[in-house]
């Protein structure tokens, strides 16, 4: 005590040295629900609804369709309706039904005698003006740039959709025009999982799908259930009523193709 | 109703206690004995020292928290003893025939190193105060830990009734409440934020610090604002006799200290400074978005002090602190924590000591992105501006009033976006007015009985200038609301009456009941499951409310064997009103309205808390053990059926021995072993565009793996002279390796694309660290 004269001195065999295994996790069984894809799309020629069912978490990835069930959508600027046809055990088509924007088009599902509902407005269709490649400043990776004009009125929503050789990635590419509205956007679409890496020669088509803001919500809940790091972990907030999961969107699309030079 | 009624009638009891308990008849002549307690090689001021005269234990005084100690007895003459751990008893006559000024220079015990771990300045058996600890830094040194860095906070998680959040986080809970509810103070500033590189380290650098006290239950009326506890840290003055140089270098952090005298007893000065470097080895990655990160730390902490005159001293402390995150250009965050307290203490007479404090908290952080010609900052910021005054009133020695007042102006700066190629979107600061009187007396019969209680008077007044939100049945935003700046819109007003006793059922063993209300205006929102420097605080507005908790404990305290073990008993049970928990899938780092994202309920905390410590002898530590629940019911989540808390842990159990094997061989080690907390877990999947997702059925309905851990430590002594010594340390940290889960996720089977699986990370598995510390 006489002296607090201190120099310590640290030699550490330090390490971080964090560690990733598989565990069995005993998990409740629960009852099933019903998933509802539904999209309506401009310039389609056929429209899809695809309905299947939950399963428990120590089952197979094998997930029951859903057959048998009444769908119908309707184009209520039009009041055109269409009972949709099961082509496929589980998917239901229509061709009567063409997405145009600014109609508000309605989804009735009832299946086993649960009714499901949504309803949704095409937004405007904004184009990709042109598309070009960046290289990241910090991983050296090859990004998409699809450039794009966002109108001056605020209030649009943008889905992007990525395919590298044919096949659609995992990655949830999604925008608002909060902080760049009324702007000519130059944002790249990051390589973001392994499937969504690019590289030298592959052909990668993008769709810019205009969608609405409830499906924004969902998009935006699906990345956030995803990321699996919220202390409040929930499934997607869906635009459907009657408890199931899934989504209603009603958007435009335009697609581009680029093919990375060798 | 019932909850406001209760506090009223209590407030007419507690004053009318005072008016009885402290108008003591004149009957013989009286006079007052008083000074400072310091420490006679440092000129460090000593708190919870006592004096007492050695016939009569009952008449005695213990030292405030600047050393000042005042004892009103009949003329006479005695001989007073001077009592504090660790130190030498000091007997000292004195004649009292007039007011005399004594002040007392306490020479440091010879002793054996790290003989005892945990020190009880105040005797827990005889006191009335229950649920408090205090730890001295030189008695923690001798503990295993992690990287070779002496994190407090991570010390005080060993104790009964605390549990850490677990590997990768600094914060704690206590007796069933959140992380946000508990009260960090460093020299009486709050620290919003107290931890480091994302929560692996704390913000208190322990060559900085003096002590720590710990108040789990019935806290002082002084305190206020937070519902679960309170962690008062205080800093070392510095040395007012000589200059002194002290450092260290290290591979995760160097050190320097420097301290002397600005004029010899009567000012002294301490900078302490510490940087990490844990970039280095990220340099050393292969991986190039690693080696283009920065990640490090620092902070700084600086104190003064200085005697104006006989009757006045000031003193000004700062702590500083940043970290730093970045991924090359594109990306870069930076936190950090700033506090200042100006404190003028000045003796209005013998018996009355007075503190006026100014007190600056701040935490903010910047987010920087720069990406392809757009560049945008976000900034947020919580500061508050805060006068405080206590006086202490050495009444007489059954007596001992403090009485004082707060006033915290809050300002919070929600979360500015800027930047270049975007729309800014800044919206106004948050402004709120915390204010607090308080009285409180901490009364010792002759007999068997002591009783501390007290009342706090809060107020949280919301201030014009920023949007408040009218929200419908759903919760979403339904309109909002203005009102001009300085305008007050509503204020809230919340009587928190407090009262512990202690009745001594022999020598050695005690009962003890309490009971508590605390309030809490401030709000973290944090909804990640690690610990994020953007968590948010939020004050309590026209939708969330304040958080009030009225605990209840009962408690039983036995020294046995001559002091040399003590058991220590405490049963609470807490009722929380106002709680806060998130929406499903709520989405809080936007600066959008906050209140449609977030549930209020209710919540209910009980536990039995068990403690046996050996506290002398060349074997030391302690066994703690709770056993507790903590749950929360909201409408809105789980069905409004009550539901766990994350921070619920049925069994928390941890040992800690330290062992003098010779003189030059120090052993030591901590075990720990704790209930997994209460977690959200999937209970199904689906598809969706070719993808497997989960499906979540209920909030917190599965736990995680149970935590255990052992660490092992062991000091030995070099050299031991006059003028120079030095010891080698060695630690490992989780000795056996235990895989003690950081997060589980869930994923499809890498190789088996049918099926899906439970990923578990973990952290720390062997982490051995070796230190050389030498002295002169």
């Amino acid at each position: 005590m006489k002296s607090l004269h201190i120099i310590s001195f640290i030699v550490a065999l330090v390490y971080f040295s964090s560690c990733q295994k598989v565990i069995t996790v005993d998990l409740n069984s629960t009852d099933p629900r019903y998933v509802i894809e539904a999209n309506v799309v401009d310039g389609q020629p056929s429209n899809f609804v695809h309905i299947t069912r939950t399963v428990n978490f120590d089952q197979d990835n094998v997930f029951p369709t859903v057959s048998g069930a009444l769908v119908i959508i309707t184009d209520k600027t039009t009041s055109l309706a269409d009972t949709l046809k099961e082509t496929v055990a589980g998917l239901y088509s229509t061709s009567k039904i063409v997405g145009i924007s600014g109609h508000n088009y309605t989804l009735y599902v009832k299946a086993d005698n649960h009714v499901f509902t949504s309803s949704a407005i095409m937004p405007e269709k904004i184009e990709i003006d042109t598309m070009y490649t960046s290289i990241s400043g910090f991983r050296g990776e090859i990004n998409i740039i699809p450039e794009y004009n966002d109108p001056a009125e605020k209030g649009n929503y943008y889905q992007f959709a990525k395919y590298v050789n044919g096949v659609e990635t995992a990655d949830i590419y999604i925008r608002n025009d909060n902080l760049i509205n009324g702007q000519t956007i130059r944002q790249p679409l990051n390589a973001r999982g392994p499937d969504s890496k690019l590289n030298p020669g592959d052909v990668v088509r993008i769709d810019l799908n205009c969608i609405d803001s409830a499906t924004y919500q969902y998009f935006f809940t699906l990345q956030q259930t995803k990321n699996q790091n919220s202390a409040s972990p929930a499934n997607p907030a869906t635009n459907i009523t009657g408890g199931a999961l899934g989504y209603f969107s009603v958007h435009t699309m335009d697609s581009k193709i680029i093919v990375l030079p060798k | 109703m019932i909850n406001n009624l209760l506090p009223n009638r209590f407030l007419g009891f507690v004053l009318g206690l005072f008016l009885v308990l402290t108008s003591v008849p004149a009957v013989a002549q009286k006079f007052t004995v008083s000074g400072t307690i310091k420490d006679k090689k440092t000129g460090e001021v000593l708190i919870g020292g006592t004096i007492a005269v050695a016939d009569s234990p009952a008449l005695g005084a213990v030292s405030n928290e600047y050393g000042f100690y005042s004892l009103t007895i009949p003329k006479g003459h005695y001989r007073l003893i001077f009592r504090y751990i660790s130190y030498k008893d000091q007997p000292q006559e004195v004649d009292l025939s007039k007011n005399v000024k004594l002040d007392i220079f306490a020479e440091p015990a010879e002793r054996e190193l790290s003989e005892v771990v945990v020190s009880s300045k105040a005797n827990h058996v005889k006191s009335a105060q229950m649920g408090m600890t205090e730890l001295k830094i030189q008695d923690i040194k001798a503990l295993p830990v992690l990287f070779g860095e002496r994190d407090v906070m991570k010390i005080v998680q060993l104790l009964p009734g605390i549990k850490s959040v677990g590997d990768g986080g600094s914060g704690f809970y206590v007796r069933g409440g959140a992380a946000d509810q508990n009260l960090i103070l460093l020299d009486e500033a709050v620290v919003y934020n107290p931890s480091h590189l994302l929560g692996f380290f704390s913000t208190f650098n322990s060559d900085a610090l003096k002590d720590i006290t710990l108040y789990k239950g019935t806290a002082p009326a002084r305190y206020g604002g937070r519902l679960s506890s309170v962690m008062d840290v205080k800093m070392n003055d510095g040395n007012d006799q000589s200059y002194h140089v002290s450092g260290g270098i290290g591979l995760i952090s160097s050190k320097l200290n420097v301290e002397g005298p600005i004029k010899k007893d009567e000012g002294s000065f301490l900078i302490s400074a510490r940087r990490t470097y844990a970039d280095v080895f990220l340099k050393l990655s292969n991986d190039t978005s690693i080696n283009k990160s920065k990640l490090y730390f620092y902070d700084l902490n600086t104190k003064l002090n200085y005697k104006l005159s006989k009757k006045d001293r000031l003193f000004l402390s700062g702590y500083f602190g940043k970290d730093e995150l970045g991924l090359g250009t594109t990306f870069g965050i930076n936190w950090g924590n700033a506090t200042g307290t100006l404190r003028w203490n000045h003796l209005i007479s013998d018996r009355l000591f007075s503190n006026t404090s100014l007190i600056l908290s701040d935490y903010s952080y910047n987010i920087n992105v720069n990406n392809s010609g757009i560049s945008a900052n976000i900034h947020s910021e919580i500061r508050d501006w805060n006068l405080k005054e206590e006086i202490d009133f050495f009444s007489n020695p059954k007596n001992s009033i403090k009485f004082g007042l707060s006033s915290i102006y809050h300002t919070i700066t929600p979360g500015n976006i800027t930047g270049t190629g975007i729309t800014s979107n800044t919206q106004p600061d948050k402004l709120t007015w915390e204010n607090a009187i308080y009285l409180s007396n901490s009364w010792k019969s002759k007999t068997r009985l002591n009783i501390d209680y007290g009342i706090r008077l809060s107020s949280f007044s919301v201030l014009g200038g920023s949007n408040l939100y009218d929200l419908d049945a759903a919760g979403q935003v339904k309109d909002t609301l203005k009102y001009t700046s300085g305008q007050i819109v509503q204020t809230y007003v919340i009587p928190e009456p407090r009262i512990s006793a202690s009745y001594l059922l022999n020598e050695s063993s005690s009962i003890k009941g309490g009971y508590s209300r605390n309030s809490q205006y401030l709000h973290l929102i944090s909804n990640s499951t690690a610990s994020n420097p953007t968590d948010k605080w939020v004050g309590s507005n026209n939708i969330i409310k304040p958080e009030i908790a009225d605990q209840l404990s009962l408690g039983y305290f036995k020294s046995l064997k001559n002091n040399h073990y003590e058991l220590i008993a405490e049963t609470y049970y807490k009722n929380m009103q106002n709680q806060v928990d998130y929406r499903d899938g709520a989405n809080v780092f936007t600066n959008d309205a906050i209140e449609p994202k977030l549930l209020f309920g209710q919540g209910r905390a009980y536990g039995l808390e068990l403690q046996f410590s050996k506290t002398s002898g060349k074997f030391t530590g302690w066994i703690s053990y709770t056993l507790a629940r903590t749950e929360i019911q909201i409408s809105g989540i789980n069905n409004s059926k009550w539901y766990p808390a994350k921070q619920d842990r049925t069994h928390d159990l941890s040992v800690v021995g330290i062992y003098q094997v010779s003189k030059k061989w120090t052993l030591s080690g901590t075990f720990v072993y704790y209930t997994g907390n209460a977690v959200s877990f999937p209970s199904g999947k689906y598809n969706v565009a070719n993808q497997t997702l989960f499906l979540y059925t209920e909030r917190n309905g599965y736990r995680m793996p149970a935590y255990h851990r052992f660490d092992i430590g062991a000091t030995k002594q070099l050299a031991h002279k006059k003028h120079f010594t030095s010891e080698i340390s060695f630690s490992v940290y989780n000795a056996y390796g235990r895989e003690n889960p950081y997060f589980i996720t869930f994923q499809d089977d890498p190789n088996n694309p049918n099926k899906t699986q439970a990923l578990q990370t973990s952290l720390f598995r062997f982490v051995p660290s070796v230190s050389y510390n030498f002295k002169f």
